[in-house]
């Protein structure tokens, strides 16, 4: 599903210049549930926003399903990004003048699907982490834990076969981050993909495979 | 297009246009101004051409002169006048004449209800009433043919020879003494605004009958002939066409210049209208600059918007925003913007035009106020501010949007 081949980015800043991945290989299969583990700064976080087509490496290949990411336009790496894979971030990043319907929902939009369709999935999702009664809440009106259950109800709205989760629980308290990893597990069990990056050796637990990085390279 | 989006654009927009007061008020007064300036400028060339038809319709005046070459043995120096003979010896020879009418006209007292003034007093015939805009107040009319065929003694006078005889009494079918002869007024001059004259305003004139005015004035030469052409372009064909007819009759050089002079008032127009279309095109060169105050406004509001919210395109493009989705938004505000900004200055423009319009002008002393409080509005201006106003929304619109569109998503999203 995900191949990585000798992938490296270079961060230039002035005449700094800093390798935060440094050819990094490997393959992650279809249904697999892996998390990415390794110091802070070790590029984890860039290796997810590479694997997410968030960001472009410097050197090296990135084949997702069979398709060579380096080929693809701005608007094509949109569509990957709007239908093959889901990103939860650390920080949630949802938007804040519009209310937990809408954010969930906006990926939909982004997709073109009609109303009726837009309105069963958000329905769905929400009802599925458990927040229908707080659609029309702002993400400022919501806890840490339940922003983070209305960003990955919208990471899974155009249902994409990928779910990336950048420290999805790295914010929460540990009660919420066990709600997350519940629907992760149960995300995993339905099928998907999910590659998860923590600090935490429990949640790490959960996954079927451990990736360890450090220094921009892979360790085990 | 589906609701939820504009209802995101329009929250996203709210956020940060109140602090655009002051452009939105740029573009108020800007559209204000090309408006105002172009409304100005059209109705400064409309009352010009109004005005010039105070006169008359386009004419040429023919006049008599002096030889100044020798001719067929005859010496330079020699008077040449016009008399009422030529006026159907032109009309029969030159098919380009629409209509030709003669004028006699003498300074001479003018008496009724006891009181006595000197006037301007015209011989001419129906036709010079056509020429000459010679509209006559209700319950009126100017001369016609019967008053010439059967010699009768009517006369049609200005509205202010009408106010001196009679005050504010209907001075039709009253009895005016022109050198000891009676003449009934068959009609008064309607109030016009006329720029463009010869013996003064046709508000102080009198007219006769053309066979009538030679019993009071027994010279049998006429002081100028009217010519109106078919077409205004024939005006230069038909001036050449009299100087050689005449000159045949009258036995002088066609190329002599003083023997006969002329008054093409189509060629006052052309330049008159040339000049009022350059003071047009400055005038709208001035509005448009000022509504490029507001657009350069709106383009600084949209950039700093696009750098506002990074974050936000950042979020969207990384959850599968395309570029033209983020393009699109931006273009909408800025269409947006602009709307409201140039709306109000559409509306206050349109009522001040109509305001302005209400105030009266004197017709008596056709000053510069008959060409500043007449501003008119048209479909050709508003096509042209249509065209101007929606180039600068495009042009101040379009690079902040693709700025926006450009962002790298993860970037984006690092921003705070
Ligand atoms: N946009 C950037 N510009 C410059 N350096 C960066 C940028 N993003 C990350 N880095 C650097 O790259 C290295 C890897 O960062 P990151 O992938 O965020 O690590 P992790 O997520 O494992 O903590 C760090 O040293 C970080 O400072
Ligand atoms: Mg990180």
């Amino acid at each position: 599903m995900i191949e990585l081949n000798g992938i490296t980015k270079v961060y230039r800043t002035g005449s700094q210049s800093l390798e935060a991945l440094r050819g990094i290989s490997l393959g992650i299969g279809k249904g697999e549930f892996v998390s990415v583990m390794g110091p802070s700064g070790s590029g984890k976080s860039t290796l997810m926003n590479i694997v997410g087509c968030l960001d472009t490496p410097t050197a090296g290949e990135y084949v997702l399903d069979g398709e060579n990411v380096a080929g693809l336009t701005f608007d094509e790496l949109a569509a990957v990004r709007n239908r093959k894979i889901g990103f939860v971030f650390q920080n949630f990043n949802l938007l804040p003048y519009a209310t937990a319907w809408e954010n969930v929902e906006l990926p939909m939009l982004f997709d073109g699907k009609n109303a009726k369709k837009r309105r069963e999935r958000v329905t769905e999702l929400l009802n599925a982490v458990g927040l229908l009664d707080w659609r029309d809440h702002r993400p400022t009106e919501l806890s840490g834990g339940q922003q983070q259950r209305i960003a990955l109800a919208r990471a899974l709205a155009n249902d994409p076969p990928i779910l990336l989760a950048d420290e999805p629980t790295g914010n929460l308290d540990s009660k919420s981050g066990e709600e997350i990893m519940a629907i992760l597990t149960e995300l995993w069990q339905g099928g998907r993909t999910i590659v998860m990056v923590t600090h935490n050796d429990h949640i790490a637990a959960c996954s079927e495979r451990i990736i360890r990085l450090f220094d921009g390279q892979v360790v085990a | 297009m589906n609701a939820t989006l504009p209802r995101f654009f329009w929250s996203e927009y709210r956020k940060r246009h109140k602090r655009a007061a002051l452009i939105t008020f740029a573009l108020f007064w800007g559209t204000l101004s090309i408006l105002l300036l172009m409304a100005f400028g059209q109705g400064m060339s409309t009352q010009f051409q109004v005005a010039f038809k105070g006169l008359g319709e386009t004419l040429i005046m023919v006049y008599g002169g002096q030889t100044s070459l020798p001719f067929e043995g005859l010496p330079k120096g020699r008077p040449i006048a016009l008399y009422p003979e030529d006026i159907d010896y032109l009309k029969d020879r030159i098919p380009e004449i629409l209509r030709i009418a003669p004028e006699s006209y003498n300074f001479l007292p003018v008496s009724a209800n006891g009181k006595e003034i000197n006037r301007t007093v015209h011989g001419t015939t129906a036709e010079f009433g056509v020429m000459r805009t010679q509209v006559p107040q209700l319950g009126g009319r100017f001369l016609n043919a019967a008053d010439a065929a059967e010699g009768r003694k009517v006369a049609f006078i200005g509205w202010k020879v009408a106010t001196d005889l009679f005050g504010s009494a209907d001075a039709v079918g009253k009895t005016i003494v022109i050198a000891r002869v009676p003449f009934t007024v068959v009609g008064v001059l309607q109030k016009k605004i006329q720029d463009s004259m010869y013996n003064g305003p046709d508000a102080e004139q009198v007219y006769l009958p053309f066979h009538s005015y030679q019993q009071i004035d027994n010279r049998r030469r006429i002081n100028q002939i009217h010519i109106q052409p078919r077409e205004d372009s024939q005006s230069k064909l038909i001036e050449s066409r009299v100087k050689t007819l005449l000159g045949r009759k009258y036995r002088f050089d066609p190329d002599d210049r003083y023997a006969t002079s002329f008054w093409n008032t189509i060629d006052d127009a052309k330049e008159g209208m040339a000049i009022f279309k350059g003071i047009e095109i400055f005038l709208s060169i001035i509005g448009a600059l000022t509504l490029l105050i507001g657009a350069v406004g709106v383009t600084n509001l949209m950039y700093a918007a696009a750098k506002e919210r990074t974050k936000e395109i950042g979020i969207k493009l990384a959850i599968g925003a395309r570029r033209r989705t983020i393009i699109a938004q931006f273009f909408l505000e800025t269409v947006f913007v602009f709307t409201k900004g140039t709306f109000w200055g559409f509306i206050t423009a349109f009522n001040i035009v109509h305001l302005i319009r209400l105030a009266p002008i004197n017709y008596d002393s056709f000053g510069i106020e008959a060409y500043l409080l007449r501003p008119e509005f048209s479909l050709r201006i508003l096509v042209i501010y249509v065209v101007v106003l929606g180039v600068l929304c495009f042009l101040s619109g379009i690079f902040p949007a693709l700025r926006a569109s450009r962002a790298n998503p993860i970037e984006s999203l690092r921003y705070e």
